[in-house]
């Protein structure tokens, strides 16, 4: 296990204009393993408490109780053995504007005392297709390169485990695509990955285990198939006259049903075969139907199921 | 830990020259003071221009530490915001030399200032000892290292560039009247004079106009030397603090 980590809490004090001083609870008894060589995700809405876990386990802030093994040393006992070990890209990128990629890179690796600190920033340059554009001051580079200098910087030492925070957020489609045969290269190469993301998509499709969080505390965690077995194997989405008597009408087939607004959807095991059978249904009883659709369940519908809000709703985009 | 802050200092030295546009910009106001001002104090007090500007250019010295504070400061506030602070702090770099080598940066820079102001003085035909002019360039490098600590430990603290904005409007004029850069403290009623004691620019200002008079052996310079020493090493102390504060 290259992260272990039992109880981590954490608390800010924010002071208010007026008034006494308000406590937010961040991070509230969050355990966390992540196994070597796999790509670990934390997915929630922002403010659940994705980035103080990770800076937590990244040893810029110190948790409030817990303990943390982290990539083979106490995070608390021994935490600048861990920084050697550890690549980190916070969100904000840390890429100096002014400055060379290649002069930039070349310092970290300096920092982390290599031998050959050109090599190892000529290999990690090229690794990142950023060869071409080394030598330019980093404020003309696009957004997407930007953002592979930004990790570029965290893997120069070739640490056994990195953090990415939030790595694609801003990023076009085309970039983000980029970015996650990156990281899967990444694990193809023995690296171990912890990241963040609010995007369902990105969970899904990139992480081997994630960890759903909402208000400081995970929900639910597995592997994304796992996790949404645990739901049901298929969402059918109906808009109708009134969802309120589908639902009644629809619950022999379904596992779970639920209203939001003037959406009714029912979770069932086997849409495919359930499908005719509940359009039957609600002809007999005359519910006009608007529109209907059979989807496999998404981890917006685990967290859906977890905390009752969709992930949507909390302002995270799918 | 000496070789980071060495490794830091390198670093951020070929930076800042690689597009020296701030250090240049630093000099511009002291040297508009010394083109403007020095003429004006020089008319007013019925002295040659060249013994004016020996008198008025020690000050200017001081006024580019003060301004050169300001400037790192928001350098700081930038590097905080992104994210560049956060991520040398995950590194194996000890912890000090992430300020030590700014700092020690900031004041390689201002003794270079430092020269191109006196150069320029020179050329405007000021006379001053050579002794003088290389211990006052000494002494002005020692406030500045008190005086970017002052700048990075507001901006951890800080944190905002509007609260340091603020902080620094607030400070900076008085600072600057009070040193007694523009206008000498002698000419200032008593009490401002003992207020004046109390503002640790006032103390290299004075001991700068004795330095390039000659007066190498005038009791304010030690005691400039004694207290910029002092204080240089409690603000850094403090800014050193401060990014522990803020990263682990």
């Amino acid at each position: 296990m290259i992260i272990d980590a039992h109880g981590l809490r954490k608390s800010f004090t924010a002071r208010g204009r007026r008034g006494a001083p308000q406590t937010v609870e961040a991070v509230r008894g969050v355990d966390l393993a992540v196994e070597t060589g796999e790509i670990f995700g934390v997915l929630g809405p922002n403010g659940a408490g994705k980035t103080t876990t990770i800076r937590m386990l990244a040893t810029l802030i110190a948790p409030d109780a817990g303990t943390a093994t982290v990539a083979g040393f106490d995070l608390l006992k021994e935490p600048g053995r861990v920084r050697g070990r550890l690549g980190y890209v916070s969100q904000a990128g840390g890429v100096e504007d002014t400055t060379t990629p290649r002069a930039q890179i070349t310092m970290a690796a300096r920092i982390h005392g290599l031998a050959d600190a050109a090599r190892a920033t000529a290999e990690v340059l090229d690794r990142f297709e950023l060869s071409e554009v080394a030598d330019r001051p980093a404020r003309t580079l696009s957004g997407g390169q930007k953002r592979r200098v930004a990790i570029a910087l965290g893997l120069v030492h070739n640490p056994p485990l990195i953090f990415l925070d939030e790595p694609t957020t801003g990023l076009d489609p085309q970039n983000r695509a980029n970015l996650w045969d990156s990281v899967r290269r990444l694990r193809e190469g023995g690296t171990s990955v912890l990241l963040s993301t609010h995007y369902l998509d990105e969970a899904d499709a990139l992480c081997d285990r994630l960890a759903i969080v909402d208000h400081g505390v995970i929900v639910a965690q597995g592997t994304p198939a796992e996790l949404k077995r645990e739901v049901s194997g298929d969402v059918v989405t109906l808009r109708v006259s009134d969802p309120g008597q589908a639902a009644e009408t629809l619950k022999p087939y379904a596992r779970e049903t639920r209203v939001d607004d003037e959406v009714l959807r029912v979770y069932v095991d086997d849409g495919e075969r359930a499908l005719p059978a509940m359009l039957r249904d609600l002809e007999e009883h005359g519910l006009g139907l608007t529109s209907i659709s059979l989807d496999r369940s998404t981890l917006d519908d685990v967290f859906l199921a977890r905390t009752g809000r969709s992930l949507r709703d909390t302002g995270a985009a799918a | 830990m000496i070789r980071h802050t060495l490794l830091f200092l390198g670093y951020e030295l070929r930076n800042t020259f690689r597009n020296p546009i701030w250090p240049l910009f630093g000099i511009v106001q002291p040297v508009v003071y010394l083109l403007l001002f020095g003429p004006l104090v020089a008319g007013s007090s019925g002295r040659s221009t060249a013994d004016a500007l020996t008198a008025f250019a020690p000050g200017m010295l001081v006024i580019t530490a003060l301004f050169g504070a300001i400037g790192v400061g928001y350098g700081m506030i930038y590097e905080l915001r992104g994210g560049v602070l956060e991520r040398i702090a995950v590194s194996p770099a000890w912890r000090p030399s992430i300020v030590l080598g700014r700092t020690l940066r900031d004041a390689v820079v201002l003794v270079a200032q430092s020269v191109a102001v006196v150069l320029i003085a020179l050329a405007m035909g000021m006379r001053a000892s050579l002794p003088g002019l290389v211990l006052t360039v000494l002494l002005v490098a020692v406030t500045g290292l008190f005086a970017s600590g002052v700048g990075y430990g507001l901006a951890l603290s800080l944190r905002d560039e509007n609260g340091m904005a603020q902080t620094m409007q607030f400070f900076a004029l008085p600072v600057m009247l009070l040193s007694g850069a523009l206008l000498p403290m002698t000419l200032a009623p008593g009490w401002m004079q003992k207020v004046a004691l109390f503002n640790p620019m006032y103390h290299p200002v004075v001991a700068g106009r004795a330095l390039f008079a000659g007066h190498l052996g005038d009791p304010s310079v030690p005691l400039a030397f004694g207290i910029m020493l002092a204080l240089s090493a409690l603000t850094v102390t403090w800014s050193v603090r401060s990014l522990r504060a803020i990263a682990g």
